[in-house]
């Protein structure tokens, strides 16, 4: 079976060559070498939330799970009840720890009755497949790790007509739904999905047409007033809608419980990993729970690790935080302990570099977008 | 990228601008480039003392936030009225509107130690950040 290379160096999409034409710049993601802005996050946030913008993702995982015992496995591994899936539709789901801890956050596309295409975070592929390949399954299952494969997102208002362009029939997808294309004759996996909060489509399919479908959606975009937009700015989309990020606002030492991720846990399903750490949490309680925090003042932006405060007492860490171009002010995840220490409406404090700033405490998403 | 020939640079990236007897004072072109858009700019009060290759304020974009560096010891006489508004001025001319603060030197002659544009070209395409 074919294996992840370990990153001994950074790995590089196959459209670096148009990003550097673009004039972009590149930065390590992950392990990958991958653009970070192009014209500056402001004006490419702009672009998707107001009209559409084209990401690179190819640094995201992209394995093949199929075969009669593919259900049985996914269902073992992951958090969401993978059954609720029908053909043509994705789900996002977990895949936790014994302790309930997250290891990662992933999505499932059910492509047929016994395929599936999983999408993990770059940093996790091998992990995620390493725990697929250790899972008892009842029936044959083939796992591929695809490396050969590209992954591009068309985000934001105008993608409908962007994406139809080139993939005639994609403007009827309903949120979370996929459905396998072509271009150029070739396969491409065309899904109504993102990471922004807007409207968008999410493609995926090899690298030997990766120049050509870029170059294409570019043009499709024109007329719209497309922006390739980089990592920078996708932070910022991500954050306006509350999205936690894997290896910033999840990881194994919070449980899906406590960083609010219940919706994508189903416990009648039957057994998974983490399920009984986290019905045992659920019994007692959480520790800590991950929650939105909204800066009263413009000049207060949060940034990971700052500490949050009530008076003089520690009550938590911000894990994400950036400025909020739609709110005009400073937008934080931030881990708070315990769970009900603060509640949805009360100030808190974070110490910004030895200065404090109020934030009121939300529930995100900050912004009022949808990707419906 | 731009290194006007009549500055003098920092290798923490401000430049000097001599006016008479006062040193005008912002971020590089490099700087500005290197830290993205930027949507804030914290500056000290004019007659706030500050010293030299100490930080006397805070850039911050959405990615991150930055010191910024005195380039020499004196007293802030003018800061720029525009910058909390319009923080992007940093980006679209860091040495013209996007200048930060003004200051009076306590050492007429402390610009004579920087930099000049080919050293700090020099320094930046080393790698230095």
């Amino acid at each position: 079976m074919p294996r992840v290379d370990e990153p001994a160096e950074l790995k590089h999409t196959p459209l670096e060559i148009e990003h550097k034409a673009l004039g972009a710049k590149l930065g390590p993601f992950a392990g990958w070498l991958m653009p970070i802005e192009y014209a500056g996050a402001l004006s490419e946030h702009e672009a998707v939330r107001e009209r559409v913008g084209l990401f690179d993702l190819t640094h995201l995982g992209k394995v093949d799970v199929a075969g009669p015992g593919a259900m049985g496995m996914l269902q073992q591994v992951v958090t969401n009840d993978v059954e609720k899936a029908a053909v043509g539709e994705a789900l996002y789901s977990l895949v936790l720890n014994e302790g309930g801890g997250v290891i990662e956050d992933l999505i499932t596309y059910r492509l047929d009755e016994e395929r599936f295409f999983v999408v993990p975070n770059a940093a996790n592929a091998q992990r995620v497949l390493q725990i697929l390949e250790e899972t008892p399954a009842d029936d044959r299952v083939h796992l591929m790790y695809h490396q050969d494969w590209c992954f591009l997102a068309v985000q934001g208002p105008e993608s409908v007509h962007v994406v139809q362009d080139l993939f005639p029939g994609t403007a009827d997808l309903a949120f979370m739904q996929c459905v396998e294309s072509e271009y150029k004759r070739r396969p491409v996996i065309v899904t109504r999905s993102g990471y922004t909060g807007e409207v968008g489509f999410e493609l995926f399919t090899f690298q030997d047409i990766a120049h050509d479908l870029w170059r294409a959606l570019r043009q499709a975009m024109e007329p719209y007033g497309g922006a390739a937009c980089g990592l920078a700015a996708r932070d910022v989309l991500r954050l306006e809608m509350g999205y936690p990020l894997y290896g910033q606002d999840l990881f194994e030492s919070s449980t899906a419980l406590e960083a609010g991720l219940s919706w994508a846990v189903s416990f009648d399903k039957g057994e998974f990993r983490g399920r009984a750490s986290l019905l045992r949490q659920r019994e007692e309680g959480l520790p800590s729970q991950l929650v939105g925090l909204r800066m009263h003042e413009r000049r207060h932006i949060p940034r990971a690790h700052y500490p949050v405060f009530i008076d003089d007492q520690l009550i938590g860490e911000v894990t994400s935080g950036t400025f909020s171009p739609l709110l005009q002010t400073g937008i934080g995840l931030a881990y708070i302990w315990p769970a009900d220490v603060a509640a949805v409406g009360d100030t808190v404090e974070v110490d910004i570099r030895g200065r404090r700033g109020a934030a009121e405490v939300v529930r995100p998403p900050f912004v009022a977008r949808s990707p419906r | 990228m731009e290194f006007p020939e009549e500055l003098r640079y920092t290798k923490e990236h401000e430049w000097a601008r001599t006016e008479g007897e006062r040193v005008r004072v912002g971020i590089t072109d490099f700087a500005q480039d290197a830290l993205g858009d930027v949507v804030y700019v914290d500056l000290p009060e004019i007659g706030a003392k500050i010293q030299a290759h100490q930080p006397f304020g805070e850039v911050e974009s959405t990615k991150s936030v930055s010191d910024v560096y005195s380039p020499l010891a004196g007293t802030i006489v003018e800061r720029n009225p525009l910058i909390e508004e319009r923080p992007e001025l940093v980006n679209e001319q860091p040495y013209g509107d996007g200048w930060l603060v003004v200051i009076a030197p306590d050492d007429p002659r402390a610009t004579d130690g920087l930099l000049d544009a080919e050293a700090y070209r020099s320094f930046t395409e080393d790698g230095a950040a």
